[in-house]
């Protein structure tokens, strides 16, 4: 998709799906024209959850761009968790039932849809559903290399190779604790988190339990809410970045544990910092488009997030928070496209898919 | 319920009720089945647990034991017209107009603290109502048609549209009537706009104008001479008076006489045949075009009640009504000047002769003419309005106009347009709303609703006068209240209920609460949506026992840690403390060991805050003790030891910490009681742990005494262990 000329204001496209969309993420071009998009979506008129892969193309009839489905998948339960590998054309979903999937996707030869570009496919490549993988809902997944990583509400944190069969259980929380969010920070080490805005840092060299623990005291404001969604920068594997409840937004850095970094929220932190949202904050990343105004290291890069008060924004330490979409429903998800950091998709709790492209 | 009759009912039913339906079920499970439960689930939904009888032999472990399916009962398919998921994407999109309207209304009436139709804001409020009636209209599908082609085909004249569907054309009709004030002055002219739109939706049941079109566009690709056969000037006529002029002129153009070479001159020879001036020298056929063209000119120069025409319609335009007579008496001299001209005698072709001048008769407004040319009342109607009488004002003259059509044009079965119709015009509210509710469902009556109250004073009295036989409600609580409850029927929908309960004052706060009892509290996710809600709209209460609710389901299905979580967002200090001793049971077992890590995380969550904690705060302590015990066993010594001291009293101390544990607690401690280089319990302390076990004694009395698993000498190894310290700590002290 061509992106428009500098001056252009932000662009928003909301594309009405008439189904509901669990969740979304942009998948790694597989060919330079091409722009593709993975939905989890849930038919709620016959009950039937699908993995979808669009493409989406601005055609020059149309004032606005357009999602074409390209391939489909039945999962046997609601997607719960979804996520793309950002260097192999790979799709990780988790359900709501346990299981884990993994899909690769790749163009079909055979199939030529009219000239305009090639239509691409999914094709499973591992389904782990053996009993005792999980109980109950997965609520968090996250791919490295050929390393998956999944969480649950169960407390259970399991590894699954490519290459090999079965899993590795890290940690078994037999449901004394929960997890929602997890995140690789290296190929040994990733981040999860859950109830009480805890964070936990695990390394796979030290064995038998989170490493390191985080457990802000909240304890001026609410003491509740829990993490939704974590990330980590590849380039400052030091700082975990997380955003749950009450519009919580906040970063933990190792080196100075016990203290977060608050960049949101309310009832935590001081008062004095600005608040986009007051509602959970359904998913954080890091903003690769807005440009740091201080590079300075101890700084947090600037973040995006979406918020169940249907707030896009993006907030930077020190700085005010900027919004980009405010919808009068919820949003549930997004994701920012890592060859065109400019463009974000999102999905919306009325059925729809929006796209923005900023200036 | 009576069989045939409605009456009494609030929301109508039908009699098709009598109809057996079967729904197979595929539930999977293997016979013999022993069990069927049947309940409601989420709005038209039956929940079946399929129950197996439970096998008396090992060999089928692997069988399900039952399964719950849901049923959907009745296809939901409302009118057919519209699916599902394009009536959520209606459902989605009228809710910020309606909360936005909403929210003016009640800043307007607070600011004048009257009723705003006596205040100086109601020449505002209808335009609210308007722009909220654009906004409604536009999600209803837009009538776009496709680009046009580059070359145009002048056989079509019908332009391809999008299919429009009744709910739309209901809409726009209520906002004619009730809402756009401005345009009230030319409400004839729009009628005729109206029915330009949407007369193929009376196809259906009916011969339309619309549908003969249609009809004819098909066979005009095959004709070769279409003047002389008698369905085009049929056609034509029709279209004519219904007022579809950019239709009429283009089949005219498609008259024969049109392929002389002569593009120049027919112009003159109309202008000449209008003047009625003496033209002796013209050959037949060129008085035959001269006519033909002669009448194009006088239909695209028709007088129009109106400020403006869309681009491409025909007519000229007039605001003032002086100047739009004044053009109409002129207008009606010329055709009657074309009428009585002698130039009809020269022409020869009979059909054209006799077609143009039944086209004349109709902009004359002969009656009978236009009955003949029309097929359905409402066309019949609208060409009154366009030929006979276009200075009607006033809704009872033009009830008492309908009613004359209708006679003139009786129909069978009534559309659900026409009903709606009759009952704008006869002015009968309640008939309007009854219309809306049967023909287009709750969605339209409460959202209607707002352009009816905007109509007029005696609407808004009628709706919102609170009625005894509604249980004190009113008529538009009931209505929003009857949408509300189709909106939380379903899985994706309910979540915008609450914008139209809260705007119910009596009954709205206590359905919402109930709507909100109902969700499901598995998911996390919509948990927390439901949670928001609360939030929204300050539901303390509520939200604090959903997460009851929430935390005994988590804590039921052995996700202990969201339970715990659950009930101390809750603040519901007595489950928690019951759950303590629970817990209890199991932490006496396991704390110790090597699983002593799933607990870590357990009681990090709990955190130091012991107001939300309840009973579990004595888990806190356990640890920290266990802790350095622990160390002791690894060698690390005397700091531990006198770390463990400190949190053994700290425990024994504590009100939180059961009875059940002092025994155990203080044999875990023997090591600390026996301390070989000096005694590290002080004498005050010893006695406090002497006093602890005498109240152990009195405590075991108690019924509901738990007796911990220990060796049976393990209270005489404690006994003497507290009495030889106590001995020792009293040397020390002196």
């Amino acid at each position: 998709m061509a992106i428009t000329a500098v001056q252009n204001p932000t662009q928003i496209h909301r594309l009405p799906q008439s189904k509901y969309i669990d969740a979304v993420r942009w998948l790694p071009p597989l060919s330079p024209l091409s722009k593709l998009a993975v939905l989890a979506v849930f038919d709620a008129d016959t009950d039937i959850p699908s993995l979808e892969i669009h493409s989406l193309s601005s055609p020059s009839s149309s004032p606005s761009p357009t999602l074409t489905q390209h391939s489909r998948w039945t999962p046997p339960s609601r997607i719960s968790s979804l996520a793309s590998s950002s260097s192999q054309p790979l799709v990780a979903a988790s359900t709501l039932a346990g299981s884990l999937h993994v899909l690769s996707v790749g163009y079909d030869p055979m199939v030529d849809d009219n000239g305009d570009g090639l239509v691409s496919t999914m094709e499973p490549v591992l389904s782990m559903d053996e009993a005792g993988f999980h109980v109950g809902p997965i609520c968090g997944v996250d791919v490295m290399e050929s390393v998956l990583v999944s969480v649950g509400e169960d407390g259970r944190v399991n590894l699954v190779n490519f290459g090999d069969k079965g899993f590795r259980r890290v940690f078994d929380g037999n449901g004394l604790v929960g997890f929602n969010a997890v995140k690789w920070a290296s190929s040994s080490e990733f981040v999860t988190g859950g109830y009480g805005m805890g964070l936990q840092w695990w390394d796979l060299r030290r064995p038998g339990g989170p490493v390191s623990q985080f457990k802000a005291n909240w304890s001026q404001g609410k003491n509740g809410g829990m993490v939704h969604s974590i990330d980590i920068h590849p380039s400052r594997k030091h700082t975990c970045l997380a955003g749950g409840s009450s519009g919580a937004i906040f970063a933990w850095d190792l080196r100075w544990q016990q203290q977060p970094i608050v960049l949101s929220g309310v009832g935590i932190g001081d008062a004095a910092t600005p608040s986009l949202s007051e509602s959970e904050v359904w998913e954080v990343q890091y903003d690769c488009y807005t440009k740091p105004s201080n590079i300075s290291s101890s700084r947090v890069l600037p973040a995006m997030f979406c918020s169940e008060d249907g707030i896009l924004g993006v907030v930077e330490q020190g700085e005010e928070p900027t919004e980009l979409l405010a919808e009068p429903c919820a949003i549930n998800s997004f994701d920012i496209d890592l060859q065109n950091p400019s463009d974000v998709i999102c999905s919306l709790e009325w059925e729809s898919i929006a796209i923005v492209i900023r200036p | 319920m009576s069989g045939d009759t409605n009456e009494g009912a609030l929301v109508a039913y039908s009699a098709e009720a009598d109809k057996a339906v079967v729904y197979p079920l595929r539930h999977g499970v293997k016979p013999p089945i022993s069990r069927l439960a049947i309940s409601w689930s989420r709005g038209n939904t039956l929940r079946v647990s399929v129950l197996r009888k439970p096998s008396t032999s090992g060999d089928s472990g692997d069988e399900v034991g039952g399964k719950v399916v849901e049923v959907k009962l009745g296809s939901g398919d409302g009118d057919g017209e519209i699916s599902d998921a394009q009536w959520r994407r209606i459902a989605y999109g009228s809710v910020s107009p309606f909360a936005l309207l909403q929210s003016r209304r009640n800043s307007i009436s607070t600011l004048s603290k009257m009723s705003f139709n006596s205040s100086p804001y109601h020449v505002e409020w209808w335009e609210y109502v308007l722009e909220y009636s654009r906004e409604i209209n536009s999600l209803l599908g837009n009538r776009q048609s496709p680009p046009c082609p580059l070359i145009e085909d002048p056989k079509a004249v019908l332009k391809k549209m999008e299919e429009p569907t009744c709910l739309k054309a209901a809409w726009e009709l209520m906002e004619l009537f009730y809402a756009d004030k401005l345009s009230q002055a030319w409400l004839p002219e729009q009628l005729v706009d109206w029915l330009a739109d949407y007369d193929s939706l009376l196809s259906g049941t009916q011969m339309t104008i619309h549908l003969k079109l249609v009809d004819f566009q098909k066979d005009l690709v095959s004709l070769q001479v279409v003047e002389d056969h008698s369905k085009y000037w049929e056609v034509m006529s029709s279209a004519l008076a219904v007022g579809w002029l950019d239709i009429v002129v283009k089949l005219l153009r498609l008259h024969g006489s049109y392929q002389l070479d002569q593009l120049g001159k027919r112009e003159v020879i109309a202008f000449e045949i209008l003047q009625n001036l003496k033209l002796d020298r013209l050959m037949s056929l060129e008085t035959e075009n001269g006519l033909v063209e002669a009448v194009a000119v006088l239909i695209s120069k028709m007088p129009r009640m109106r400020p403006e025409l869309e681009a491409g319609k025909l007519g000229e335009c007039f605001k003032a009504k002086p100047d739009f007579i004044k053009a109409w008496e002129k207008w009606r001299t010329q055709i009657t000047k074309l009428e009585c001209s002698a130039f009809w005698v020269q022409c020869a072709h009979h059909q054209t002769r006799e077609g143009l001048r039944n086209m004349l008769q109709i902009m004359l407004g002969n009656t009978n003419s236009l009955c003949t040319a029309t097929c359905h009342w409402i066309e019949l109607y609208i060409s009154h309005f366009l030929y006979v009488r276009p200075f009607t004002v006033g809704l009872e003259s033009m009830y008492n106009l309908a009613e004359k059509c209708i006679q003139l044009k009786p129909v069978a079965c009534s559309h659900r347009l026409m009903g709606l119709m009759i009952g704008i015009l006869s002015e009968n509210i309640e008939v309007v709303l009854a219309e809306c509710s049967r023909g287009f469902g709750p969605w339209m009556v409460t959202h209607a609703m707002e352009l009816l109250t905007a109509g007029s004073d005696q609407a808004d009295i009628l709706l919102h006068e609170e009625r005894n036989n509604l249980g004190g409600i009113s008529m538009e609580e009931l209505h929003r209240l009857v949408y509300a409850q189709v909106l939380s029927s379903h899985a994706l929908t309910w979540q915008i209920a609450p914008i139209y309960l809260t705007s119910c004052m009596k009954q709205g706060m206590g359905l919402l609460e109930i709507l909100l009892y109902k969700q499901p509290v598995y998911n996390n996710q919509l948990l927390l949506k439901n949670m928001e809600i609360c939030r929204l709209y300050e539901l303390e209460s509520v939200s604090s026992n959903i997460m009851k609710i929430a935390g005994m389901y988590h804590w039921k299905h052995g996700k202990k840690g969201s339970g715990i979580f659950w009930l101390q967002q809750a603040r519901d200090e007595v489950r928690l403390n019951r759950i303590a001793q629970q817990m209890f049971d199991s932490v006496g077992k396991s704390i110790s060991d090597e699983s002593f890590r799933q607990w870590e995380g357990l009681i990090q969550l709990l955190g130091s805050e012991s107001k939300a904690v309840g009973g579990l705060e004595f888990l806190h302590k356990y640890r920290d003790f266990k802790k350095c015990l622990l160390q002791i066993h690894d060698g690390k010594t005397t700091e531990a030891a006198h770390q463990a001291v400190e949190s053994l009293i700290s425990l024994m101390k504590n009100p939180s910490t059961p009875p059940r544990f002092w025994l155990p607690l203080l044999y875990d401690s023997l090591k600390l009681l026996n301390w070989q280089e000096r005694p590290l319990l002080n004498a005050s302390q010893t006695s406090l742990l002497l006093n602890k076990l005498q109240e152990l004694s009195m405590a075991k009395l108690r019924p509901d005494f738990v007796e911990a698993d220990l060796p049976p000498q393990a209270l005489s190894f404690v006994r003497l262990a507290l009495a030889t310290n106590l001995g020792r700590a009293n040397l020390e002290e002196q």
